[in-house]
């Protein structure tokens, strides 16, 4: 007990001593990060690369935590350190971002740093800018010692107040108890009337429990008394008369008078001994039918081992007595049962028919199926039981004749066993005239064999739980089919007992038919935006896969939604009227390249129509998030009568045939893999950055077959299903295939640094927005239909 | 015949012996358990009557160890105690019959004959029932004087129900008994066997009871 509150206590202070440390890291980290963008603000282009006017809130900012020592540094990684420390660590697995990163290391003293960059256009391009700003731990182990001490000592308080209020509580509350034990051990033990007190809610249930117990026994005790008194009566009478015959006997001088006295002595004495069998009988099948002595038995043994050692009598020579149980098979007369009682009931019956039947009665005993119970039939060809005298048969020391020393008990056994037994009794008249006797006992026979046939087809494995029996997965994609056939043909190659079912969609019908409620197993889109704000709704699967640690981070979110290609936005143009080198570098030399050539591009350029493209109104926003030129460039190419497409395909295939001359943010895996088909089309990447949008895919919550969905999944984003992806399909795989060489590749290769992948998650929930959305299509209307 | 009563109630015991000797038989009476197993080590008996409750070695100690030593000597275990499951102990422990407390004492007199009968079928060679003496070694039957045609089958028959004269055979055990174990029995085979002996046994005291569905009984009805 206290070795468990030890390790209690031990484990609260290790999760109290992490909490400190982590909320005051927290504290202390919105210092170093507001430090950090009031810097960044401050940096601006200059005509020798960017500068810095120091802010004098970054220190103050700082100075909060009086005192820890501060150094930092602002730095460009293309042009170098540009103020500051310039020896500052950084792990060197750490990547320039926009958004702060904390870590912590030695500079001399542990320090913490931040480390945040920022992307600004200068007249040599787009460049990064970063700050780096680090601060000793003082003022963080003050606090969060001070966290821990003021933590500790609350608990304390409270565990103590606790402690206490327990103590009462339990006393409080077991004080009826007390109340109980003293009212029942000054009790005498006749005294069976309930108890009385006014209990709490919690422990009524208890007291009910003692006063219904304390009826039942005061009813059974009065049932005993009452069975005592009968007994004691019959016994006493009998014996009287016993006593009557013998002192007649002994007194009577005549010896033919004195036998005959003797003779009836005789006859009585018989009777009393039976009815004191008959009541030992009864009480001990009364006592075991109160005790748990039930099991599952075989009746039929049970009913031929009774007669024949019955038939041992020398009473039964000759009596016919036949036993039909062919209608039973064996297994079939399992009944749960005490076979001792059983015996009785049927020796008693027997009994009865040999003694109020003639010397040569014939005594059918049958054991049959009747309706859902064993039914263990009595039949004789006796005198009976007059129809109207049934009823009272069964009745204690009710003696249907008394010319036969029936004791009343015989039926009344049979009777106790039936009700001990949840059976019925049923009496009729026998084929043969007398009596007939029906034991009808619920069969056990039905639910144990089912249950042992599921068993036995366990064993044998001939049902066999989720998993290896034949299943079909459907899968929702707005992907086209020829991309995704080999991946499919090849999983279900290596699972030959999962079919795929493949419904090709448009992204924005797709999302459409998922809010409607449609269950496939798998949802597949290139529209990333539309697939965070599914998942964002919170109807997909979370999947545990080894395989999904791989992944980049920005192309998976919340163990949900999983990316699996890499492709990137890319320009295709027509080689015949192009060059390579005569394309512009940059996005700001975009629109710069339309105006100039508007004469030859008017009408001939192609965009993706972004009321219709989920993937066009992706790329066109995560254009626009990086700076004012895409608001520019859509105005140029609205006034050179730009031409809108619904797919890549129909784009690709404009741009060779010279229908049009260049069409801008085209998914780059098709884009790339029909370039390499036809000469006539080129494909360029700009040097800036270029946007990567990721296919991803999720399983639904309601997925009718999520175990082998997940199997897919894990399939896709697998080095196997990848290197499938990478050589059979025209799609890019997300990870790194080592070992292929290709022209898409090598291009990829060469683009490298200048790739921008769409973060999955909710940022990309901004544009969809309704809006938001409206605003910017109406923009996008204005300035693309003005031409027309 | 004579009978050895172990039996520690005085009353019951003298009912008991004078009753049986009435009869014509030569009882000796034993009320002590280890004394009745040390006579039992030295005296033969015919037929052994046997309480359970004895001071002393109980029933069922006497009887293992009589077992133990291989004597055969018919035993009806006398018990107050009606349940089953102890009489069978008795009867597993190599009893040949129970009875319970308090018993007819006609019915004890038919059981101690039928013992009686079963015994000295199957001691000697020659059981004679009224009209029907049968010589085991000779398997010869003999009926009011005149040789009966026995076949094979019925031979053994006659035998088997000797052996278990007032003990209940089902069909299968008979048949187990009739026939080797590469011998496809079939029951109507014994059934005709059992008719066909029945037939020629008809005027002798020897029965045989069918009881359909359970099996065959024999037992001589001269003796009760």
């Amino acid at each position: 007990m206290a070795l468990g509150f030890m390790a209690l206590l031990l484990i609260i202070s290790l999760l109290l001593w992490n909490y400190a440390r982590g909320a005051a890291n927290r504290t202390y980290d919105l210092l170093l990060a507001g430090a950090a963008l009031a810097v960044l603000e401050r940096v601006s282009p200059g005509p020798n690369g960017p500068s810095i006017d120091l802010p004098s809130s970054a220190m103050e900012i700082l100075a909060l935590a009086p005192d820890d020592r501060v150094v930092y540094r602002v730095f460009s990684p293309d042009t170098g350190v540009i103020t500051g420390t310039t020896d500052l660590p950084v792990p060197s697995d750490m990547a320039l971002q926009a958004t702060p990163v904390f870590f912590d290391a030695p500079y001399g003293d542990p320090f913490r740093f931040v480390l945040q960059g920022r992307q600004m256009n200068s007249p040599d391009g787009r460049l990064w800018v970063a700050v780096q700003i680090g601060q000793t731990l003082e003022a963080r182990h003050a606090q969060q010692l001070s966290l821990f001490l003021n933590g500790m000592t609350g608990l304390a308080g409270i565990s103590l107040i606790g402690l206490g209020f327990v103590w009462l509580a339990i006393r409080r509350a077991l004080s009826p108890l007390r109340q109980i034990e003293a009212d029942l051990s000054a009790r005498s033990p006749g005294d069976l009337t309930p108890v009385e007190e006014a209990s709490p809610s919690e422990i009524s249930g208890l007291f009910d429990a003692i006063n219904g117990f304390i009826v039942r026994l005061d009813r059974n005790l009065k049932l005993t008394e009452g069975f005592i008194a009968d007994v004691a009566h019959q016994i006493r009478t009998s014996l009287s008369a016993l006593q009557g015959h013998l002192s007649l006997a002994v007194d009577s001088k005549d010896p033919k008078k004195m036998h005959a006295r003797l003779v009836r002595a005789e006859l009585q004495a018989e009777r009393t001994v039976r009815l004191t069998n008959q009541l030992l009988a009864n009480a001990m099948v009364i006592h075991r039918s109160d005790r748990a002595t039930l099991k599952p038995i075989a009746l039929k043994p049970v009913v031929r081992d009774t007669v024949a050692e019955m038939l041992r009598d020398s009473r039964m020579r000759k009596i016919i007595v036949t036993f039909d149980a062919d209608q039973v098979a064996d297994g079939e007369d399992i009944v749960i049962a005490d076979a001792l009682s059983i015996r009785e009931a049927l020796r008693n019956l027997i009994d009865n028919a040999i003694r109020h039947g003639p010397p040569d009665n014939t005594i059918d005993i049958t054991l049959g199926i009747e309706d859902d119970a064993l039914a263990l039939k009595v039949e004789d060809a006796g005198p009976g039981i007059p129809e109207a005298d049934r009823a009272r048969a069964t009745e204690r020391f009710t003696s249907m004749r008394q010319d036969t020393a029936g004791s009343g008990l015989g039926l009344a056994i049979v009777q106790a066993v039936v009700d001990g037994h949840h059976a019925k009794l049923r009496f009729g008249t026998a084929r043969k005239g007398g009596l007939s006797v029906m034991i009808a006992f619920p069969r056990a026979i039905g639910r144990a064999a089912t249950s042992l046939f599921i068993i036995i087809a366990l064993a044998l494995g001939l049902v066999v739980p989720d998993g290896a029996v034949a299943q079909t997965i459907t899968i929702f994609s707005a992907t086209d089919t020829p991309a995704m056939a080999p991946v499919i043909a090849e999983f279900e190659a290596r699972n030959p007992s999962v079919t795929i079912v493949y419904e090709e969609y448009q992204t924005v019908a797709l999302h459409k038919a998922m809010l409607a409620g449609a269950a496939p197993d798998v949802v597949i889109s290139s529209a990333m935006n539309l697939q965070v704000d599914l998942v964002n709704r919170g109807i997909a699967r979370r999947l545990d896969m080894p395989e999904a640690e791989a992944l980049p981070e920005w192309s998976t979110w919340r163990s949900e939604l999983f990316g699996f290609t890499f492709e990137p936005a890319v320009i295709i143009y027509n080689s015949e009227l192009f060059t390579p080198e005569y394309l512009p570098k940059e996005h700001r030399e975009l629109a710069n390249f339309i105006r100039d050539n508007a004469i030859t591009l008017e009408g001939r350029i192609g965009i993706y129509d972004l009321r219709g493209s989920g993937i066009g109104y992706l790329f066109a926003t995560q254009d626009a998030e990086q700076g004012m030129q895409s608001q520019r460039i859509t105005e140029i190419l609205g006034q050179s009568g730009v031409r809108t497409f619904c797919c890549t395909s129909d784009m690709v295939a404009a741009t060779a045939s010279g229908e049009i001359s260049l069409a801008i943010n085209v998914i780059g895996s098709y884009a790339m893999s029909l370039a390499a088909q036809d000469p006539r089309v080129g494909v360029h990447f700009l040097s800036d950055y270029n946007l990567v949008m990721a296919r991803s895919a999720f399983i639904p919550k309601i997925a009718p077959n999520p175990a082998a969905a997940e199997l897919f999944v894990r399939f896709l984003i697998s080095e196997d299903g990848q290197h499938v992806v990478a050589t059979q399909s025209q799609l890019i795989p997300i990870l790194e295939v080592a070992e292929i060489e290709s022209w898409a590749f090598s291009q990829l290769r060469a683009q490298k640094g200048s790739f921008l992948p769409i973060r999955l998650g909710p940022g990309l929930l901004t544009y969809l927005d309704n809006l938001k959305k409206s605003n910017f299509l109406e923009g996008w209307d204005a300035s693309v239909r003005r031409s027309r | 015949m004579r009978i050895l009563l172990i039996e520690d109630n005085e009353e019951l015991a003298g009912t008991i012996v004078d009753r049986l000797r009435v009869e014509g038989h030569c009882v000796d009476r034993e009320s002590d358990g280890n004394e009745a197993n040390d006579l039992l080590r030295h005296s033969l008996f015919d037929i052994i009557l046997l309480d359970v409750n004895l001071p002393g070695k109980s029933g069922y100690e006497i009887l293992r160890s009589l077992r133990a030593r291989g004597d055969a000597t018919p035993v009806l275990i006398l018990t107050a105690r009606s349940q089953i499951d102890e009489r069978v102990v008795g009867l597993d422990a190599g009893a040949d019959d129970y009875m319970v407390k308090p018993f007819d004492f006609r019915e004890l007199l038919a059981r101690c004959r039928v013992l009686a009968r079963r015994r000295s079928g199957t001691a000697s060679n020659i059981f004679v029932a009224g009209g029907l003496s049968f010589d085991r070694a000779a398997k010869r039957a003999i009926v009011a004087g005149k040789d009966v045609d026995l076949r094979a089958r019925e031979v053994q028959l006659l035998e088997i129900l000797i052996d278990n004269l007032g003990r209940m055979l089902t069909k299968e055990e008979v048949a187990d008994k009739l026939y080797s174990f590469d011998e496809s029995p079939s029951m109507n085979a014994v059934e005709q066997i059992v008719t066909r002996l029945r037939r020629k046994l008809h005027d002798t005291p020897l029965v045989i009871k069918t009881a359909r569905g359970l099996g065959y009984m024999a037992y001589v009805a001269d003796d009760e």
